[in-house]
């Protein structure tokens, strides 16, 4: 039997996981990463098909996965299989839990979308009154996104905003195409800005956790990875309150199974993480672990138009093509009625409408795609959530999953603030679109479940004071000094930005954190 | 045979290198390869001869296979017989045969969905059940015939719940809740299919069939 002591112990592979045993093994540090789920073998593990030979023509088995919309045939077996690991919640207000168990996790899946947050969030309660700071701001973080952005290789134009403040980038040259030009001259007056996106190129076809920070862990010679063990709770050394390793059940044959280790970084994602918190029941004396739970409300197509001018086989390169980015403009100058913070879109021009929005069948339908081709304009809106006490996820001890592991309960719901930014999120970019002259064929301000993004947040909050907070400012545990938490449940607010650039790079500073308390013999 | 020949092509071209790495690695849920029974074993009989060379025991066994939709016809056996030739009719008016390319009809979409539909939630069997019979019902109380015998005129009376512009809230309407739905299902399950994307290629056109990377099932 080998039962070695390590120096940290690191739950999950993703982009948290990953960076903390990146970050670690740079200095030295002698790291075991657990995994819950498997290595996949990209070329093994996929393959090309034609739709027309899957089983269901791409329709997908019906209610294989009810709560993971992102799903289809062809990606389905690369999700969660929620019978393996249920969760429960009120049928009126459901979660849609988005799960990925692989080493690499989602990071093997995102968008690429890699965006700062910015002192409108991380003082958020500094310009509206609500909620609370994050204890850094911005310039604590901004040497660590300095160094995140050229490991994942950030495409991206500098604008200049202070609400997305600019990173180290591979410069997008590409011109703007008319069409995004019109929508930014006709945003002028709401103050709105257009950008280029700003996106993860990594080597091209990967961006991820396994491709671009766990092959150097490993090679250093003082990361171990280990796949297929679900932690099951960490442990404690009762002398001395500290943390002192981790059980897991091995996912395949069921073995139970204990690592030791002097210290303990959790990056399992922010809902998973919190689960192996609340199962250990530690890490909770402020009593709002497991509190807070916000992300962003993702409506895709919630404004559809048409480009008259590319219409009827017209549309070319230089009036229409490619995607940019309206990042927030509500509450920055001007005060909003009724919502406070802000959303942002981004939107895509070139495709062509989905069917649906064209109220024919037959060859009449056939005749209106034909004459859209190619011209089409597209956005999805991405709203701000307040983190809300009343928010949150607990134990529910009446299910378990396939390994005996207690489960989480999600109360959860979107409130006023929320819908009432939707509503004018949609009017806005609607009323945008006709003063661009373009044909408005569809716009809604319904959203889906919350945790349609796959940006859930704030389950284990950072702050300075430890009746309000789980963790400090540098990802530690207020009630454990050996345990730290490194992924998204660690945001006090989520902006209406994509997440993982700044999990990356809290990931990077509390990882540097942890190795210099290892160092000085804190730890 | 020369059909058969072409969806043979048709498949082998974007799959070439899924195929590679079946050889290399066979996915958990593929089938295993055949390989010839072994006989019953008689001690008393010195072992048969081999009838092929040793080498060619040693290199991997292929045997050349066809598809089921190649050699046979769905038979549908969900739908009542009114509602199936309603669904029939529905599936030729919103995806006819057009510019070459096949319809719902010779994509065999009807019988799929009847397939689909099958193995659905039983809100989603409500609906489609509840949507052909009102189709019928409403052709026999205003024109006195089934759905399926309505000439197209009468027949896009009975579907201007289609005219409605499209919102995220489906129609409480269950009639106009089911066409909507119809749309949609018919559509994919034609363009989805075999013979539609055969059919795109032969014409030169792409957009059919679409090819996507397939995840099999990790262990």
């Amino acid at each position: 039997m080998a039962s070695k002591e390590y120096d940290v112990l690191i739950i999950g592979s993703g982009a948290s996981g990953g960076m903390a045993a990146y970050t670690l093994a740079k200095k030295g540090v002698k790291c075991l990463l657990l995994d819950a789920g498997p290595q996949v073998d990209f070329q093994r593990n996929r393959g090309t098909k034609p739709v027309y030979e899957l089983p269901y023509r791409g329709f997908g088995k019906p209610g294989r996965l009810p709560h993971v919309f992102q799903a289809n045939e062809f990606n389905a077996n690369q999700w969660v299989d929620e019978s393996q690991v249920p969760y429960t919640h009120d049928p009126k207000q459901p979660y849609n839990w988005v799960r990925v168990r692989m080493i690499g996790g989602k990071s093997n899946f995102w968008a690429r979308m890699s965006f700062r947050l910015s002192d409108y969030e991380f003082k958020a309660k500094d310009h509206d009154g609500f909620g609370e700071n994050w204890p850094i701001s911005h310039a604590d973080l901004s040497p660590f996104y300095d160094r995140v952005e050229p490991i994942f290789r950030v495409s991206g134009r500098k604008e200049g905003l202070a609400q997305l403040p600019d990173g180290i980038f591979v410069e997008d040259k590409s011109p703007d195409s008319q069409a995004s030009k019109r929508i930014a001259e006709a945003g002028k007056p709401y103050g709105m800005t257009v950008t280029k996106i700003r996106r993860a190129l990594g080597d091209g076809s990967l961006a991820s956790s396994f491709n671009l920070l766990l092959p150097d862990a490993v090679a250093s010679g003082n990361v171990t990875v280990v796949p297929n063990a679900v932690v099951r709770e960490i442990s404690v050394d009762n002398k001395t309150g500290l943390v002192n390793g981790a059980h897991f059940v091995d996912r395949q044959s069921g073995r139970e199974l204990h690592a030791k280790a002097r210290s303990v970084v959790l990056g399992a994602s922010c809902l998973e993480s919190t689960r192996i918190l609340l199962n250990s029941k530690m890490a909770n004396s402020s009593g709002v672990l497991g509190h807070y739970l916000h992300d962003q409300f993702y409506m895709s197509n919630s404004v559809v138009a048409l480009i008259p001018e590319a219409q009827n086989g017209k549309s070319s390169r230089g009036l229409v093509g490619g995607a940019g980015y309206i990042p927030r403009f509500r509450n920055i100058k001007t005060k909003e009625k009724n919502f406070i913070r802000g959303y942002a879109f981004d939107f895509s021009t070139g495709g062509t409408p989905d069917a649906r929005y064209f109220p024919s069948w037959g060859e009449e339908l056939q005749k209106d795609l034909d004459n859209a081709r190619g011209a089409g304009f597209g956005a999805t809106l991405m709203g701000e959530v307040l983190p809300r006490f009343e928010n949150h996820v607990r134990i529910d001890k009446n299910v378990v999953d396939t390994w005996g592991i207690p489960v989480l309960n999600f109360q959860c719901k979107y409130t006023d603030n929320e819908f009432n930014m939707a509503k004018d999120a949609v009017e806005t970019l609607g009323e945008i679109c006709r003063a661009a002259k373009f044909e408005v064929l569809h716009r809604t301000d319904r959203m889906f479940p919350p945790g349609y993004s796959i940006h859930e947040l704030g389950t284990c909050r950072m702050g300075d004071n430890p009746r309000t907070s789980v963790l400090n400012k540098w990802n530690q545990s207020h009630d454990i000094k050996n345990l730290y938490v490194v992924d998204g449940s660690s945001f006090v607010t989520g902006g209406s930005q994509n997440p993982t650039m700044t999990i990356l790079a809290l990931s990077m500073r509390a990882s540097e954190h942890l190795a210099e308390q290892l160092k000085q013999r804190e730890i | 045979m020369k059909r058969r020949r072409f969806f043979k092509a048709m498949a082998a071209a974007p799959l070439a290198p899924s195929l590679v790495a079946q050889q290399t690695a066979a996915p958990s849920n593929a089938p295993a390869p055949t390989s010839p029974a072994p006989p019953p074993i008689d001690a008393t009989q010195p072992p048969a001869p081999l009838n092929r060379a040793p080498s060619a025991m040693t290199a991997p066994v292929r045997i050349e296979t066809a598809v089921a939709d190649e050699v046979a016809n769905m038979a549908p056996r969900y739908f009542t017989p009114a509602q199936f030739s309603a669904l029939r009719k529905l599936s030729e008016t919103i995806m006819p045969p057009m510019n070459g390319a096949p319809g719902a009809l010779e994509a065999g979409a009807p019988e799929f969905l009847d397939f689909l539909i099958s193995e659905s939630p039983p809100d989603r069997q409500q609906l489609y059940k509840v949507g052909l019979d009102q189709l019928n019902t409403q052709a026999k109380k205003r024109f006195s015939k089934m759905f399926a015998d309505l000439d197209s005129t009468q027949t896009a009376t009975l579907l201007v719940p289609l005219r409605e512009a499209w919102a995220f809230d489906p129609p409480t309407d269950p009639l106009a809740r089911f066409l909507r739905e119809a749309k949609k299902d018919v559509r994919t399950a034609t363009i989805n299919s075999r013979e539609y994307a055969s059919a795109a290629s032969s014409g030169g056109r792409r957009g059919a069939g679409g090819i996507g990377l397939y995840w099999y099932r990790l262990d």
